[in-house]
């Protein structure tokens, strides 16, 4: 059937809930003791760490979040943790595969640097894949996702130099291989194009967060971009 | 005719904060996140110098103090646009950013 076929090339079939014609109600018991309940109170603490507030906080003039409106807590396929859905304007958190707190804070700063360029940039998600090859670099890079004590968790002792690098081009290949039916030559071309260009785009950061205290001083100077911007 | 108000120039930081940069960019774990990432040791005397000048213009109004500071800044907002974006930027959000979900009502046995 072509929209099934659809839904396969887009990665719809990781997201089974995403289905268009219903959207659910739960009960109070299902909304009290389940996953989503767990999912719905750790986002709450995610959206308050310096990475989400300053994302938030940027994007109140391209285009501002409502959480009950842009975030959708659901069961996913395999071991997905999240995703963005431009077709809707939402940020899908997997609440099957996310377990820890660390892991949810992550997990919506890596999606909302999606909305970010999303509602900043035309991107064209499902067409140019080196639109979309440029936003996973930038979600890999500035989201922890590639930080030394997450590469170390997988297992991926690389201590030599340019190692984030190499994780974020890896992360960006799999990301997009995950969700579109290209191959991984192909693919890896596209990283490789766009690489330079979206690694050094470190908007709304202004820097790499390589932890709490670096989003916390880029969140410090976004607060102060009024007198920054006046003054220099 | 009414003059309008100017604010008095002051720095475009709070000279603590570039204080706060410094030690930070000196710290053992930033030097090791910097080395992770480019390969290097992170360059931190800059910030060291904009916290002098930021406490000569404070303590002085020293001139070339001030005009340094605001070159090291512009410096420091040009290197973030060293690339080409690979897309075009939007002057307003996407139309259907805010636009309702589809709710449909089902009936369920």
């Amino acid at each position: 059937m072509d929209q099934t076929k659809q839904e396969e090339d887009y990665g719809y079939d990781l997201f089974p809930e995403r289905n268009k014609s219903k959207y659910k109600k739960g009960s109070i018991t299902e909304s009290l003791f389940t996953f989503n309940h767990k999912c719905q109170v750790m986002l709450q603490y995610a959206i308050d760490t310096p990475y989400a507030k300053l994302l938030l906080g940027a994007m109140k003039h391209s285009g501002q979040v409502f959480k009950d409106r842009h975030f959708a807590c659901e069961d996913c396929d395999g071991t997905v943790s999240g995703g963005f859905d431009a077709a809707s304007s939402q940020i899908v958190l997997c609440q099957n595969n996310i377990h820890q707190q660390s892991h949810m804070n992550r997990v919506v700063t890596h999606e909302l640097i999606h909305a970010f360029d999303h509602c900043r940039a035309h991107v064209d998600w499902f067409k140019n894949y080196r639109h979309l090859a440029c936003s996973e670099i930038r979600a890999a890079n500035l989201s922890g996702d590639c930080s030394f004590s997450n590469e170390l968790s997988r297992f991926h002792f690389g201590l030599k130099k340019h190692h984030q690098q190499e994780c974020v081009r890896g992360r960006a290949l799999r990301s997009i291989l995950a969700v579109r039916k290209i191959s991984r030559e192909e693919a890896e071309k596209i990283v490789d194009e766009v690489f330079d260009s979206c690694f050094n785009d470190h908007a709304p950061f202004g820097r790499i967060p390589h932890s709490k205290k670096d989003a916390k001083f880029a969140y410090r100077h976004y607060e102060s971009r009024d007198r920054y911007n006046a003054n220099i | 005719m009414e003059q309008s108000r100017i604010l008095p120039w002051r720095p475009p930081r709070v000279c603590e904060d570039y204080w706060s940069e410094f030690r930070h960019c000196k710290s053992l774990l930033n030097k090791f996140h910097h080395y992770y990432t480019y390969g290097e040791s992170p360059s931190c005397q800059q910030w060291s110098q904009d916290y002098k000048n930021c406490k000569q213009w404070e303590s002085h109004k020293d001139l070339k103090a001030k005009e340094d500071l605001q070159q090291s800044e512009r410096t420091r907002v040009a290197e973030q646009q060293q690339f080409t974006p690979v897309w075009k930027l939007r002057k307003e959000p996407p139309k259907d950013w805010h636009l309702p979900l589809n709710q449909e009502k089902s009936q369920e046995f």
